[in-house]
């Protein structure tokens, strides 16, 4: 039974690769589509996706530096503007454009052809404040005075593209030594710092049974609770805290590889992932928003506010700077305390 | 001899040449350039050696602590549903970190059962390291104590010594090897930890192995990162050398004499193993139990996303790739631990894949095979290599236990060597052989490190949607995940249960 | 039959046989009889193939088996711990051989329950081994290696651990077969009982090396060393010569002795009385001997002559 399993597998994996064309598509690992979608692109263009999932962005990113002489996939989906410059500098994405669509004005991302973008910001849980009677903090800085001790969880940079995106805001916004001076002072004040997303939202926000109040997140992720709720609210339990200089804007796109094969394909799935279909369906799958102008939003994100401002260090610091930047908020927030 | 020996050894050294040390080689050469020793004189780095090596040492000899003692009243009393709590004493091992963790803060943590918070505190950490590694060591513990023949410990007692004074005089002899072996893999687990101590102890008790994943992963500092696994492996190799050298004295029990085990008698012995089977609970079950609680809450419209078909899809690849890795880790278990009974080298080795850094063996693999790196028989044989070494593990202490004389007496019968092997010996193993299937069963379920490795979403396993569902914010998700969670504790005991069912000549066996 | 020509093994540096060389015939039992841990085993083990020797060669009916591998040899074993199979049952382990020999599984099952009936197992076919008595896992460990109808059987002190009425009626057993399948047997063992009760010949290894072999008759008649002599059960052994119990003539007109030592046996009295020349003799002497008399007690005196005739000189 189960060496028949196991013979039918390799069948069925050789059986793919017998077919005439495979577009290899690698992505980071929160893509999701709807499936009609994907199945649709395939007929149209008569070749079987072949989607490899490669890992966090940064991780999947070094993924297709290392195997740049043997590329692994043809077309590149998830490179946001905090890798676009490594990735070009690395010198493994060949020049990529759509016709398909205008791109938003916040949405662009020199090097790559933007599918998405979102914000990076501050959740809170709205029970925990109207409870605790404490007004929001009104700026960063209020959170490293005693009042807000002990409420704030970020994710580690080095870890996890949300921490690492709040990290860049904070240094855009205040210069390198400013923003590393205010993370002394919330370290001070008893910031949590946690190793991803999940870990954070599921473990330390006090919405999921941790003590924090307030949690590095996107800022459609209010919207995603209304969405993903149990029974069907009319409003979320939790909201974005947009500070000045604690949000980011992140910008995802998509790329053709450097010694990728299909190009006809692989430009296909560009327009494809530009196409209105997938601009409309990404939204309640990725919870990002559309990168095309004129997409219809979905009604959902009425619950998720659009900040207006954000934080972005250039391009080129963010590729020559980064990992310095890590490195130095490792050992000033995660040695020295937590 | 010899040359009968040799040649099973070739089939697990020929993996662990392609599946470690080539990849592992091949990621060094390429960050060769850069090779710097001053990364260790970074005091941060010094610091977090330090801090891996310390933390590992003291897990090992905490569950030592408290295991030890629970393995001998497991051991030594009957009690009802016993046998079933040995399996379950694995499901920790299956449970995803943050699962694991959500489970222990729904006890402890700020809102917790228990009523005391103690998120970030060392004494979660602690406790977070005991929920996944106290199972190894009562379970290796309980394996060695049932080895002391009966006759042994009547033997010592009726030459005037107290039950303690026996204990030392006459089991710990014969366990130290089996909690030796357990010890060292603690070690290993904890040294290159990842997870769940860092979940609820903080950030600031990350192990060197996050520092050589946000080199490689994050930073492409292939140079530090190779400068540092090379430590990391060296430091793994010397304590798998020392186990292996101990194990060397592994004594050669009767397997006759069946071991005593008799229920609870008066109630000083009641006491103790209701004082034990507490420890148990609390240490190793209660996350468990709190994570069914916490699903059992689910509404009905979650409930009927079970029905859904990528949790079908995803209970089908759990399934088919558990066996898959399960397969090839009873081959290469078996010719591994069956060869490695004449050389010491090749009993440390069984511990190379503990020994490596997972990530730099996935980039590694990348790296070398890049035309493979999506494969599914790369993906099998790396869950096979993170699963193996507990089948080899079985092999090995149970050839130790097999008295000569049973294959030479096949031998004279007519068996030629692979008959008498596949007669005689194999059905004697069998029982530890179950045992390393069981754990290596747990491997190959839970995530591990194959999360490293490249994936396809068709190859969505039930850890990875528990992981996807967790990704997203919404009670819906969270419910879900957790209900995953149940679903997968249930589909690994159910394994447990078939792999290690009892057999008719060796109930008694375990 | 079997021919053992010349064989040398050591172990670790120590020279465990050095050119042994025996004979065993067509049908015929040889107790290779000699002190525990002195490398009788081992040449066991070499004839049965499980190890090869420095130096020599076995051949059993004419045909070289040195480097022929066990299975090959059509040679079993009864091991000293029986060695059974705990895993099986008892017709399991009496079936094995034939499964390897190519007997289909249920023929198999049905011969060894026959062969377990012969030895006086019937109706335990299916036992455990582990609750199997001493004295049956003796006879499924001669029910396996006989069942195959070996060209030869090699016996390993298989006696050693029974009680000895159990042992007294298992010899007996073991001998009924062995002449009624017409086996050639090569049994080892330390005790010289054993072997004078099995074998046809004895041959004594000392020290690596056949002292001495023949008839258990002949061996008791002219025993080739003091060691020897000593080792088949002489009491009285001295230098160059042992005097055996029928030389001692007890009765009136033999000269009077003093009784040193008198210790108790089951059937009688092991006595030692001052002999010529200073030599202390010990006699067993039961009831009948001491018709009349009582028990010997240290201070008296016994009338023992000595038959010269009848004294063994080397």
């Amino acid at each position: 039974m189960l060496k028949k399993s196991v013979l039918l597998l390799a069948l069925a994996g050789l059986s793919l690769s017998a077919l005439a064309a495979e577009l290899r598509v690698m992505t980071h690992s929160s893509f999701s589509l709807p499936k009609d979608r994907i199945a649709e692109f395939e007929k149209q263009n008569g070749v079987k996706l072949s989607i490899v999932k490669g890992g966090d962005a940064g991780e999947m990113l070094n993924k297709l530096i290392l195997t740049r002489a043997n590329p692994i996939a043809d077309v590149v989906y998830g490179i946001d503007n905090t890798l676009i410059a490594k990735a070009s500098a690395a010198g493994i994405l060949a020049p990529t454009s759509s016709k398909v669509g205008r791109t938003e004005k916040d949405a662009q991302l020199p090097g790559a052809v933007a599918v998405d973008y979102g914000y990076v910001t501050l959740n809170y849980d709205k029970a925990w404040f109207a409870k605790a009677k404490l007004p929001l903090p009104a700026t960063l800085d209020d959170l490293t005075k005693p009042a807000y001790k002990d409420l704030l969880v970020v994710q580690n940079p080095a870890t996890s593209s949300t921490g690492l995106a709040f990290l860049l805001a904070t240094i855009a916004d205040r210069g390198e030594d400013g923003a590393f001076k205010w993370w002394e002072k919330v370290r001070d004040n008893g910031l949590k710092v946690n190793k991803g997303w999940s870990e954070a939202y599921y473990t330390d926000f006090s919405r999921n049974g941790g003590s924090r109040p307030i949690v590095v997140s996107y800022a459609t992720s209010p919207a995603a609770e209304v969405f993903y709720s149990k029974e069907k609210i009319s409003e979320s339990p939790t909201a974005n805290l947009l500070l000045k200089g604690g949000v980011f804007l992140q910008v995802e796109g998509v790329a053709l590889l450097k010694g990728g094969k299909e190009p006809q394909a692989a430009q296909a799935f560009v327009d494809f992932l530009r196409s209105d279909g997938v601009q409309t369906g990404l939204q309640t799958k990725m919870w990002m928003y559309p990168a095309v102008a004129g997409t219809a939003i979905d009604p959902v994100f009425a619950h998720a506010q659009k900040p207006a401002k954000f934080s972005n260090p250039s391009l080129a610091a963010m590729n020559g700077k980064t990992a310095g930047w890590v490195s130095r908020w490792n050992r000033l927030v995660v040695k020295q305390a937590n | 001899m010899n040359r009968s020996l040799a040649l099973p050894a070739l089939l697990p050294l020929a993996f662990l040449l392609l599946m470690v040390a080539a990849p592992l080689a091949r990621l060094l050469q390429e960050g060769h350039a850069g090779f710097s020793l001053a990364l260790l004189q970074d005091s941060y780095i010094q610091w977090r050696l330090l801090w891996s090596a310390g933390q590992a040492l003291a897990t090992c000899a905490l569950a030592l602590l408290i295991g030890l003692p629970l393995a001998w009243v497991l051991a030594r009393f009957d009690f009802a549903g016993r046998r079933l709590l040995l399996r379950m004493l694995m499901l920790p091992f299956v449970m995803p970190t943050l699962v694991a963790g959500m489970g222990v803060l729904a006890l402890f943590g700020p809102h917790g059962v228990a009523g005391v918070n103690l998120q970030d505190t060392p004494w979660l950490l602690l406790y977070g390291n005991l929920f996944y590694n106290l199972p190894l060591l009562v379970r290796a513990g309980v394996d060695g104590l049932e080895q002391v023949p009966a006759s042994r410990l009547a033997v010592a007692r009726t030459l005037g010594a107290s039950p303690w004074r026996t204990f030392w005089r006459v089991e710990w002899p014969v366990v130290r090897p089996w909690l030796a072996s357990a010890l060292c893999l603690i070690f290993l687990y904890c040294f290159a930890g990842f997870g769940l101590a860092l979940l609820l102890g903080g950030q600031r008790y990350a192990t060197v192995e996050v520092e050589i994943y946000t080199l490689v992963a994050y930073e492409l500092n292939l140079a530090d990162a190779g400068v540092l696994a090379l430590l990391a492996l060296g430091v793994g190799a010397a304590v798998a050398l020392a186990y292996a050298a101990l194990e060397r004295g592994i004594t050669r029990p009767q397997r006759l004499a069946p071991t005593l085990r008799t229920p609870a008698q008066g109630w000083p012995q009641r006491l103790l193993l209701a004082a034990a089977l507490a420890v148990l609970a609390l240490c190793c079950l209660l996350p468990l139990l709190a994570i069914v609680w916490r699903a059992l809450q689910a509404d009905a419209a979650v409930w009927a996303m079970l029905a859904e078909p990528e949790v079908l899809a995803a209970l089908g690849n759990t399934l088919r790739f558990a066996s898959a890795a399960l397969l090839l880790s009873l081959l290469l278990g078996l010719c591994h631990g069956w060869a490695a009974q004449r050389w010491l080298a090749l009993r440390a080795l069984v511990f190379l894949p503990f020994m490596v850094s997972p990530v730099c063996l996935a980039f590694g693999l990348l790296l070398l095979y890049p035309q493979y790196s999506a494969s599914v028989g790369l993906l099998i044989a790396a869950y096979a290599l993170l699963a193996y070494p507990f089948v080899a593990k079985g092999v090995l202490s149970a050839a130790a236990a097999l008295p000569p004389q049973l294959p030479q007496a096949a031998r004279t019968l007519g068996a030629t060597p692979w008959r008498s092997f596949c007669r005689v010996s194999l059905p004697l193993m069998r029982p530890a052989l179950r045992r390393g299937l069981a754990f290596a069963a747990a491997t190959a379920v839970g995530e591990f490190a194959v999360s490293l490795f490249l994936s396809r979403p068709e190859w969505a396993t039930l850890t990875t949607l528990i992981y996807q569902h967790l990704g997203r914010p919404g009670a819906a998700n969270l419910q879900l995940a957790l209900l995953l969670s149940c679903l997968l504790m249930l589909f690994a005991l159910l394994a447990f249960v078939v792999i290690e069912w009892p057999e008719k000549n060796h109930a008694r066996a375990d | 039959m079997l021919e053992l020509i010349d064989l040398s093994l050591s172990y670790a540096g120590r020279a465990l046989l050095q050119g042994v060389s025996l004979q065993v015939a067509a049908g015929e039992t040889l107790a290779l009889l000699g002190p525990s841990g002195e490398g009788k085993s081992s040449l066991l083990s070499l004839v049965a193939g499980l190890q090869r020797p420095d130096a020599g060669r076995v051949q059993l009916a004419g045909q070289d088996i040195t480097r022929l591998p066990p299975e090959q040899r059509h040679i079993a074993m009864m091991f000293q711990d029986h060695a059974l199979f705990p895993h099986l049952d008892a017709a399991a382990n009496v079936a094995f051989g034939l499964v390897e020999r190519g007997t289909g599984k249920l023929a198999a099952r049905q011969q060894a329950v026959q062969m377990l009936a012969a030895v006086g197992l019937a109706g335990r076919e299916a036992a455990a081994v582990h609750t199997l008595s001493g004295g049956e896992r003796q006879r499924v460990a001669l029910a396996r290696a006989l069942v195959c109808q070996p060209r030869l059987l090699l016996l390993d002190e298989p006696f050693s651990s029974l009680d000895t009425h159990l042992k007294q009626q298992l010899l007996a057993d073991v001998r009924r077969h062995l002449t009624a399948l017409q086996v050639p047997a090569l049994l080892v063992t330390h005790d010289r009982h054993e072997a004078f009760a099995l074998a046809q010949r004895v041959a004594i290894l000392q020290a690596g090396r056949i002292v001495q072999h023949g008839t258990p008759q002949a061996i008791l008649q002219a025993p080739a060393s003091a060691w020897v002599a000593r080792f088949v059960g002489l009491d009285n052994v001295f230098d160059d010569h042992a005097i055996p119990p029928q030389a001692f003539v007890l009765g009136a007109g033999q000269p009077r002795r003093d009784i040193i030592a008198v210790e108790a046996q089951a059937d009688g009295w092991r006595v030692t009385v001052a002999g010529d020349g200073g030599q202390a003799w010990q006699l067993l002497l039961g009831v009948r001997e001491l018709a009349g008399q009582g028990a010997p007690c240290v201070g008296q005196q016994l009338a023992i002559g000595l038959d010269r005739r009848q004294v063994l000189y080397w």
